[in-house]
């Protein structure tokens, strides 16, 4: 066990030699970020919105319902919302989210294109494979899930006030008024860093597991299901350190 | 755009020698000895194939040739540089000179035909896009290929897409030409369509070009040196005609297998 993780580990940091090492052409580089973009980026809006409008709404409903105390005034349904949302729903939540979504599409693509080949086909014509197909996806998740997260955050806060809307349980204006009390902008600067931590282990993680020889389309899943328990893993114990270090 | 002549048929200049040395080669895997102990020389300008049955070693060999699989202990020289121990910017260098056509063609998925073609000369050259086209339009008339720019690969049939994988093998007009299997799953007469494509242009561009296969109909066709494998080592070597008056019984075996080939034997041998 100690050997394998060890064995990976070495795995993982050659393979990072060869990603963060300059394009061949920049113009090429920027092309492939700009499809990763989309591809990874901007085809989980639409889901990561659905998610956390639904969690916003629900944290709203489960929080009112346990502040029953009349000391405890009810502005603190939207204070706590925001403080869940942005301290960890947006950031971990949401890239465990991804972890299964972009950190298995990664994964699959990249060992599809072991297993037939077309890696090899690369390396035969001198390209540097690892640097062609995994930086742009790097670079271009680091930059995009910290949007996605904020976008989360905002969309999350909304589900909260819609359900306050619909149902009254508390006025919008001791929701809108426990959203701006105390508000710490330092949580943010925590949040994008958790993000593109995380979002770096998405990525690389799952590349590392598609990268590696592949000698059937059954391996290609398997990869993919192993790296997607390493990402949670990692991400969870990452953001045990981060909290730590950035918090305390 | 009338582009500049020397981009449709020339790339690299052309070296002095193309020779490939291979000298006592070994490599296993996970404990079992794949090859064993192997030396070869491959000759210049030549079509040189390497077969033996299934699981002789074959694509391991070209592949360490090519590359693609490190070497546990020998040599792979091409003229006098020792390729197993460059580093790899001198690597590149060499692999910028080579072609390979896989046994499953390894076209890219996300790729047009003529964009699978053209990918080479993206990142290796700093022609203009009709520079470009250019040279990937003589490529894939080259390749009998002229309608088919903008299909995908799984739009293609098994031989078009090894017609478009030899296509872009030789977009950046290379010295060394290496295709594993390039008939397997190819019926007869497109197998020798692609033989014969291979054979032509290896001799037109004088490449050293190394084949891989169990094709026995390939090596009488095109084979002008055949190195035979037999469970990771060299068996023998020779060419086509001596083939078939061989003293080894595991080539013998390999190549007298087909009832119709036996029969052909007690006839005519």
């Amino acid at each position: 066990m100690i050997k394998k993780t060890l064995e990976l580990l070495g795995e993982y940091i050659l393979l990072m030699k060869r990603v963060f090492t300059k394009p061949e052409k920049w113009s090429i580089f920027w092309k492939q970020y700009f499809v990763e973009t989309e591809s990874l980026g901007l085809t989980s809006v639409a889901l990561i919105g659905i998610i956390s409008i639904a969690i916003g709404a629900v944290l709203v409903i489960q929080t009112a319902y346990n502040i029953e105390n009349p000391f405890i005034p009810k502005m603190y349904v939207g204070y706590m919302v925001r403080e869940s949302l942005i301290l960890e729903f947006s950031c971990t939540m949401i890239a465990l989210i991804l972890a299964g979504k972009v950190g298995s599409n990664i994964s699959s693509d990249i060992g599809t294109m072991r297993l037939t080949e077309q890696i090899d086909a690369m390396e035969m014509m001198g390209i540097n494979s690892a640097n062609y197909l995994i930086l742009p996806k790097v670079v271009a998740v680091c930059v995009f899930n910290p949007i996605l997260m904020l976008f989360s955050f905002l969309v999350g806060i909304l589900g909260g006030w819609l359900i306050v809307a619909a149902t009254g349980m508390i006025t919008l204006s001791q929701y809108t008024e426990g959203l701006r009390f105390a508000f710490n902008g330092y949580y943010i600067v925590y949040a994008v860093t958790k993000m593109i931590v995380f979002s770096f282990i998405i990525v690389t993680v799952s590349a590392l597991y598609g990268y590696g020889p592949k000698a059937n389309s059954m391996e290609v899943g398997r990869a993919s299901t192993r790296s997607i328990v390493s990402i949670c893993l990692l991400i969870l114990i990452t953001d045990l350190m981060l909290t730590q270090l950035m918090l305390n | 755009m009338p582009a500049d002549p020397d981009h449709r048929s020339n790339v690299n200049p052309i070296d002095a020698e193309l020779m490939i040395y291979v000298r006592n080669i070994s490599k296993d895997f996970g404990g079992q000895q794949v090859l064993s102990d192997i030396t070869v020389d491959f000759e210049e300008g030549k079509t040189n194939l390497i077969i033996g049955a299934s699981g002789s070693g074959k694509t391991v060999l070209l592949k360490a040739i090519a590359g693609l699989h490190p070497i546990d202990a020998g040599r792979i020289l091409y003229d006098d540089m020792v390729f197993n121990q460059l580093e790899e910017k001198e690597r590149k260098l060499i692999h910028k000179k080579m072609g390979m056509l896989f046994q499953g063609s390894a076209l890219f998925d996300f790729a047009t035909a003529r964009e699978n073609v053209r990918f080479p000369l993206d990142f290796f050259t700093d022609w203009s896009m009709a520079e470009k086209n250019d040279r990937v339009d003589f490529c894939l008339e080259r390749v009998n290929l002229e309608d088919i720019g903008n299909k995908y690969p799984s739009e293609l049939s098994g031989g078009m897409q090894k017609r478009v994988g030899i296509a872009r093998a030789i977009v950046m007009n290379p010295r060394y030409l290496f295709c594993d299997e390039p008939n397997s799953g190819l019926d007869p007469q497109t197998a020798i369509v692609i033989d014969q494509l291979i054979s032509e242009i290896s001799h037109e561009y004088n490449m050293t070009t190394i084949i891989n296969t169990h094709d026995m109909n390939s090596v009488m066709a095109i084979g002008e040196k055949v190195v035979f494998l037999y469970e990771g080592k060299k068996e023998w070597e020779g060419s086509r005609e001596n083939i078939l008056h061989s003293d080894s019984k595991a080539l013998n075996d390999f190549v007298f297998a087909s009832e119709m080939a036996k029969m052909l034997k007690k006839s005519k041998f």
